[in-house]
């Protein structure tokens, strides 16, 4: 019999007498006190983390096709050589929202949104520690994908590449909103994932189910963590340079990046990608995660290395920061500096490699079951292998400025970037999503979509390496014929369209087993993590009851039935707050409902910030409207509440 | 789905917490974190485009005053006395000492937003004239919005604690938002020895 012990080593008395029927009957009083309005005030104002997740893997997801379609189009205009059909601006605007829009509208927020989703399930609590702030998030979130694209299709769409470069962005070669919009793009995004990681670190400390002690978390969950310490440090500074800086150079003058007043160019580079390298791992590390309980599942084994794998997250973590400068090999930077970065570079190669040993040993023993989410994987590890290679490649000097600016680099970020973030993801929509739907995806049609897309891929940017060494420029809008690119550049294109056609293939297959789809069940893949452990899809409050953990595979190891804490009110939500290393039960905390000032307040930065690109009287107004905003969440908040147990450190326990 | 049992029962643990304890006070400390952060590389950048300039502050632009800064700074000092003595009576739930200090705490902290302005004309040159005005106010701009969030949470907290029975976690609140004022003043000292005083030494 488990022993539960709360805050200070104290056992925590069993209700044993509670009999099944009368664990069943909670699950209803549940219900009640932590359904949502109904209708449309309810759709509107919710904080339930799942809701929130999903509105954000669907508009990111949306988001993906856009940035998709940007890409296929210049894929058309790029498949022969002086091609007529689009012209230089719109091409500039293309691949600038095409970059903009999968970086920051698509991996980086739909990486979040499966940590929204899954990281309370996996640690058993009911939502994340501040569901409000969630909530706002998402719809800071969304403000940025409406004011991106209005903005393309009002021919505003910025035209400077994804990474905007001074003084090209700059007031003096940007005259017009172009570069304007995507300042404030950026600086929504920032928000929304900076809150989102606030909100991931302090649910992972606080809210883990009794017994789940840090050398238990699962290792997306650790991922998920790494992550967002991650974005704690590397957003703040493209937020910096972009909305303090950068706006601040358009629309009052400043001169940050002014070289004639004393300011400087190459400040923009260091500032952009002190968060741009941090970012790739971003998208990189929660895919990693996502690969693991695959593995472990498929396979029917504890993956080799767990604490190998959560070291070389964290080793990742620290070395993403000080990798920066290898994006900037072709400016006039110190030797020293390089040799620097270079083996900073190479460095990061083996923490990667430790984790992709790690999964090869788990599976080397083991006779996995091939099913899609096990096929990604695999698609993973070959695409992805091969853009770390290059990757290595490009940190050395020497080849680096060969290729600087050319399709090698894009070939790279590309291999990259599908290969270690997309194709993890699309592995693990296939694995959750019979928990988030109840249904699963058919595996004929998942299998169809797997083939297209690692061939597709591969056929498109494969080709791109050979024309980025026979020096074809990245950005260019078109080309002379007698540089002979065009027939690799019809092959990449024509691998764009199979990679379409993947993409159409999964769609189809979503939206057909949304309804259609075989029934899937709690635990479909018999998996070993506690999301598992509650209905597919999960009741508003996740669990019933807070399911106690004794290893780190609760499913696999608790061989007859599930310890579970109870003594929770029925008459408000409540969540189990519990230690941050041992998480031993330490108090119970009362959860908010849904709000609408999150969404009224979400709507005062929209205000702000699009405004500020207009006049500062809108930054006021906005900002004079978020006052009402903040009184209202606050007035929200202090509801009067019924008998509280306080514990506090200048009285004696219980006062 | 695995039959349930049993465990434990957490209906004797406490609903309200404070400190380390307490999820609003983590949160705090994840913002504090990200704004100290944004001012480090905002100083970063300082520093960064001082390499560009021969002299600091550049020809013909005077040294920051320091009269309205120092004072400032000494207020801003001054108002950790109440903050610190309404987070002590917080943790004690002694509602009417709160509520007696919170008006203190407010009437400390708004002159301090209100000589901010003088304060930012202090640096003595305008943000569009050169790189070294524009970093001076964005950082001092930057910290005002955080002094700005304060006090807007402790004119907030105070007017609620006074026009409704507050319920108890609001005293959990309310010793987080004297976290918060530490931190904006903590973060300050730093701010003012190197854009005010910094100057006439680098």
């Amino acid at each position: 019999m488990t022993d539960v012990r709360g805050h200070g080593g104290r056992v925590l008395p069993a209700n044993t007498a509670l009999a099944q029927e009368s664990l069943d009957r909670e699950g209803q009083q549940l219900e009640v006190v932590w359904s949502d309005k109904p209708g449309f005030w309810g759709w509107l104002t919710t904080a339930d983390h799942k809701k929130i997740a999903k509105r954000y893997l669907v508009t990111t997801f949306l988001m993906f096709i856009a940035g998709g379609i940007e890409a296929a189009l210049m894929r058309m205009q790029l498949a022969r050589p002086e091609n007529g059909l689009i012209g230089p601006d719109k091409y500039n605007q293309l691949f600038t929202v095409h970059g903009t829009t999968m970086m920051f509208l698509f991996a980086v927020p739909v990486m979040n949104a499966m940590g929204i989703y899954f990281v309370p399930l996996m640690l058993g609590t009911r939502d994340v520690a501040f569901p409000r702030l969630n909530a706002f998030g998402y719809w800071t979130f969304l403000v940025a994908v409406v004011f991106m694209y209005v903005s393309l299709f009002a021919n505003t769409g910025p035209d400077v590449g994804w990474f905007a470069y001074v003084p090209l962005s700059g007031p003096q070669y940007s005259p017009g909103h172009r570069v304007d919009v995507w300042a404030q793009v950026v600086t929504f995004t920032e928000i929304s994932a900076l809150v989102a990681a606030v909100n991931i670190i302090v649910t992972t400390f606080k809210m883990r189910a009794p017994g789940m002690s840090l050398n238990r978390i699962p290792i997306f969950v650790w991922a998920q963590l790494v992550v967002a310490f991650m974005i704690i440090f590397a957003m703040p500074a493209v937020a910096t340079a972009s909305t303090l800086m950068l706006a601040t150079d358009r629309a009052v003058s400043m001169h940050w990046f002014n070289p004639a007043e004393g300011g400087d160019a190459l400040l923009w580079q260091h500032m952009f990608w002190f968060f741009g390298h941090p970012e790739v791992y971003i998208i990189f590390l929660p895919a990693l995660g996502f690969i693991t309980p695959i593995i472990e599942t498929f396979c029917r084994r504890p993956v080799f290395g767990y604490t190998a794998i959560v070291m070389a997250n964290i080793t990742t973590a620290f070395f993403a920061f000080g990798l920066w400068v290898h994006h900037m090999f072709a400016t006039p930077i110190p030797e020293l500096g390089q040799s620097l970065f270079t083996a900073a570079s190479m460095l990061i190669a083996i923490p990667t490699g430790i984790q992709i040993f790690c999964w090869l040993v788990t599976m080397w023993a083991s006779r996995p079951r091939l099913r899609v989410p096990m096929l990604f994987v695999l698609g993973f590890i070959f695409t992805f292998v091969n853009g770390g290679i290059t990757g290595v490649m490009l940190a050395s000097v020497a080849f680096d400025k060969q290729a600087h600016d050319t399709f090698f680099v894009v070939a790279h970020l590309h291999y990259v970037l599908l290969g270690g973030g997309v194709m993890p993801l699309f592995g693990a929509f296939y694995f959750w999503y019979p928990k988030i739907t109840g249904r699963m995806l058919s595996e004929t049609l998942g299998k169809w979509h797997f083939w297209l897309f690692v061939i597709g891929v591969n056929v498109t940017f494969f080709p791109m390496h050979k024309l980025g060494l026979d020096g074809m420029p990245r950005r260019v809008y078109t080309y002379l014929a007698p540089t002979g690119w065009g027939p690799l550049n019809l092959v990449a294109t024509i691998g764009a369209f199979t990679i379409a056609v993947g993409v159409l293939v999964f769609v189809i297959n979503a939206i057909m087993s949304w309804r259609g789809g075989e029934e899937a069940g709690p635990n479909p893949w018999e998996s070993s993590g506690l999301e598992w452990a509650t209905a597919s899809p999960p009741p508003p409050y996740n669990f019933v009851h807070v399911p106690v953990v004794e290893s780190r595979h609760p499913l696999w190891d608790t061989s007859i039935d599930l310890p579970v804490v109870t003594g929770f009110r029925k008459d408000r939500r409540e969540v189990l707050i519990t230690t941050t290393f041992d998480a031993l039960p330490d108090s119970r905390h009362e959860h908010p409902t849904g709000s609408i000032w999150p969404v009224y307040l979400a709507g005062c930065m929209a205000v702000v910030f699009i405004g500020s690109i207009f006049s500062p009287y809108f930054v006021l107004g906005g900002l004079g409207l978020s006052l009402i905003g903040l009184a209202g969440w606050g007035w929200q908040g202090s509801k009067p509440a019924g008998h509280e147990r306080v514990a506090t450190p200048a009285l004696p326990e219980g006062a | 789905m695995k039959a349930l049992r049993p465990a434990g029962d957490v209906g004797q643990l406490p609903t309200v917490t404070f400190g380390h304890r307490s999820l609003m006070w983590w949160g705090t400390l994840g913002f504090m974190v990200i704004e100290g952060w944004t001012t480090a590389l905002l100083v970063a950048a300082y520093f960064y485009v001082r390499q560009n300039y021969q002299a600091w502050p550049p020809l013909r632009t005077p040294y920051p005053s320091l009269l309205i800064p120092t004072v400032n700074l000494a207020l801003m000092l001054v108002s950790l006395i109440p903050a610190r003595i309404v987070d002590g009576k917080a943790k004690k739930l002694d509602g009417p000492a709160v509520k007696r200090w919170m008006i203190i705490m407010s009437v400390t902290a708004v002159p301090i937003l209100v000589l901010r302005w003088w304060e930012l004309w202090a640096i003595n040159t305008r943000w569009d004239t050169t790189a070294y005005g524009s970093a001076a106010w964005t950082i001092v701009g930057f910290h005002t919005s955080l002094l700005l969030l304060d006090i807007v949470d402790t004119l907030g907290l105070t007017l609620f604690f006074h026009i409704r029975r507050m319920p108890v976690k609001a005293f959990s609140d309310t010793a987080d938002n004297s976290f918060y004022w530490y931190f904006t003043v903590g973060i300050w000292i730093p701010i003012y020895l190197i854009v005010y005083v910094g100057p006439r030494f680098f």
